[in-house]
């Protein structure tokens, strides 16, 4: 059978993104929307590629990481993206209207096109074992997401969401950058396995140097990962982005920042000095992230906000994960914490979407008497928020515990006991979007919600997976790195 | 001859220029040329440090002055898109002021 290196999905990634956005400059009459089924299409592709992958050769591998975590984070990215596009079909026509153009469908072109770029840099990141690696990915992944974030030009919420995210990303690359000067200024190297070699060998290299750098580096990671206190970008930048960006924004950039996050700390950790140190400031994140995000959800009455503050929630319990990554099932934990919480999220924006569009905005009192209106919709958008606050026999609910039970084998006995009081927080505005859909009449005015044979083919999927991985999450257990 | 801390400190103090002014400024433009300050801070510190501390074969370490050449590169794409979404917002709103940013509020 034929195999490919690892290299040659993100090519092949940005050759999708090159040929369409070609496409689209050439055929000026075509459909916008086929772009997007082409990206889709291309994505299944290259999706189905990362099954036949064969080791790259040595000399990459100072810089290029094709471990299993890798590859996983790359089919992560894939399915992301592919969601993201499924809806932003659906969200196109909102688009269309905030958007300067003489011609109908004008400008729409790119907004299918840019998310199939991120997700190349999303995929380099997943892979990205040397800090000029990293550094190069993540900003691939940053800019073209100040782009989509801005979008819609006419309209002043995405605007200024976008101005917020590019000076909170522009400062936050700043500091990553002269925290990644510090160490190698100290070791003398920027690839990770080298960096690791040179700690070992010197471990008294200036202490102090070196943890300013790591400092100055977790700051700009948790920037990346909406982590307290570094979250005040989120909320804003989530209500006003284009709903499938928010998804995206929620889902991709969050998980590429947990892997690129373990992948850094890894070689610190070895050095037991630093160890404690790195640790403690990982529990103090995470403490802070648990408890900000699931109080500051309680009064939201928007449910992109509620959302955005509810990814800031989840952010605090994978880094409970990594400040327990000593535990050997740490790190499948985190994993298996990130695969659920895709599902549930892109399951929650699958539904916002078209309910959004039928009401005309998106606070949480839309949905008033959706279980009459559209019981279908109506019973996925219970199964996601019953998920995100961790309901048993959900993927939610097992992400939790095994994030958890790594946390207990580590002794961190504070964390657990502020996750699950901020557990129980977490149903309460959850379970608010539930009472307005079930137990509040709906408007008299309420139209009927068009829905796509896509859009509910996805998002039946991702409810059946939730379910299912929910109750029997041994298979996939299995084939998690 | 200046040695590697004189390069650090000057370095430090770019730094702390660009963080002061992204914190302190009001005008979205200057908070964007403090951002920029502070990548050229870590352009510095970085030639710098692999200068001063040559790898076995006597050269200066080659990464870091790769490094600076990326960071040259991303600041420029970054430079491009920000300025364009500046531009919009001047655009909608006719402001260049963080505090007339007030449409998405708690």
């Amino acid at each position: 059978m034929a195999m490919i290196s690892a290299l040659a999905l993100e090519i092949c990634v940005v050759c999708v993104g090159i040929f369409l956005l070609m496409a689209d400059a050439f055929y000026v009459h075509l459909d916008k929307r086929a772009l997007a089924y082409g990206g889709i299409f291309g994505l299944l592709v290259v999706f189905a590629m990362t099954f036949f992958i064969e080791p790259v050769p040595k000399e990459y591998l100072a810089f290029y990481a094709d471990d299993s975590l890798g590859i996983f984070f790359k089919r992560f990215a894939l399915l992301g993206t592919i969601l993201t596009l499924i809806l932003s079909i659906e969200y196109a026509p909102v688009v269309e209207r905030f958007i300067p153009g003489s011609k109908p469908g004008a400008g729409l072109g790119e907004f299918f096109v840019l998310p199939v770029f991120t997700c190349a840099g999303l995929m380099w990141m997943a892979s990205a074992a040397d800090f000029v690696m990293i550094f190069c990915a993540l900003e691939l992944v940053t800019i073209s997401f100040y782009i989509q974030v801005a979008y819609m030009r006419k309209n002043q919420a995405s605007l200024e969401a976008g101005t917020k995210y590019l000076i909170l990303g522009a400062l936050s690359t700043g500091f990553l950058v002269y925290g990644i000067t510090w160490i190698y200024g100290m070791t003398g190297q920027t690839g990770l396995q080298k960096i690791s070699g040179a700690l070992l060998f010197f471990p008294q290299a200036s202490q102090t140097a070196l943890l300013f750098g790591i400092g100055l580096v977790l700051v700009a990671l948790g920037f990346k990962v909406a982590a307290a206190p570094f979250q005040f970008w989120v909320p804003d930048v989530y209500q006003g982005a284009p709903t499938p960006v928010t998804a995206f924004l929620s889902v991709g950039s969050k998980a590429a920042g947990f892997v690129v996050l373990m992948r850094v700390i890894e070689p610190f950790l070895a050095v037991p000095v630093i160890n404690a140190k790195l640790v403690a400031a990982l529990q103090v994140l995470a403490g802070l992230t648990l408890i900000y995000g699931n109080l500051a959800a309680m009064p939201q009455t928007n449910l992109k906000r509620l959302l955005g503050y509810s990814s800031i929630a989840h952010a605090g319990y994978l880094l409970v994960g990594v400040a327990s990554v000593g535990s050997p099932s740490a790190g499948r934990a985190i994993v298996f914490y990130l695969l659920g919480y895709l599902l549930m999220t892109f399951l929650a924006f699958l539904v916002l979407i078209p309910v959004a569009k039928a009401a005309g905005g998106d606070d949480i009192a839309h949905f008033n008497g959706l279980g009459r209106r559209a019981p279908g919709l109506a019973l996925a958008m219970l199964i996601s928020m019953l998920s995100l606050a961790g309901l048993p026999f959900t993927v939610g609910f097992l992400g939790k515990f095994f994030i958890f039970e790594a946390a207990m084998r580590e002794q961190h006995y504070a964390l657990v006991a502020i996750g699950v009081v901020t557990v129980a927080c977490g149903f309460y505005y959850y379970l608010k979007v539930v009472r307005a859909m079930y137990w509040q009449p709906a408007p008299a005015d309420a139209g009927p919600i068009e829905v796509s044979a896509l859009t509910r083919f996805a998002a039946t999927f991702l409810a059946a997976l939730i379910l299912i991985i929910g109750i029997f999450p041994k298979p996939i257990l299995q084939i998690l790195p | 001859m200046p040695t590697l801390a004189h390069y650090l400190f000057v370095s430090g103090g770019l730094f702390a220029i660009g963080l002061l002014g992204v914190l302190l400024r009001r005008n979205i433009l200057i908070i964007f040329m403090g951002l920029e300050l502070m990548l050229n801070a870590a352009n510095l510190s970085l030639v710098a440090f692999s200068r001063f501390h040559p790898g076995h074969d006597g050269l200066p370490g080659y990464s870091a002055q790769v490094f600076v050449f990326f960071i040259i590169t991303v600041a420029a794409a970054e430079v491009a898109v920000g300025l364009a979404i500046i531009v919009a917002l001047f655009r909608a709103k006719q402001t260049t002021h963080v505090e007339d940013l007030d449409t998405l509020k708690f």
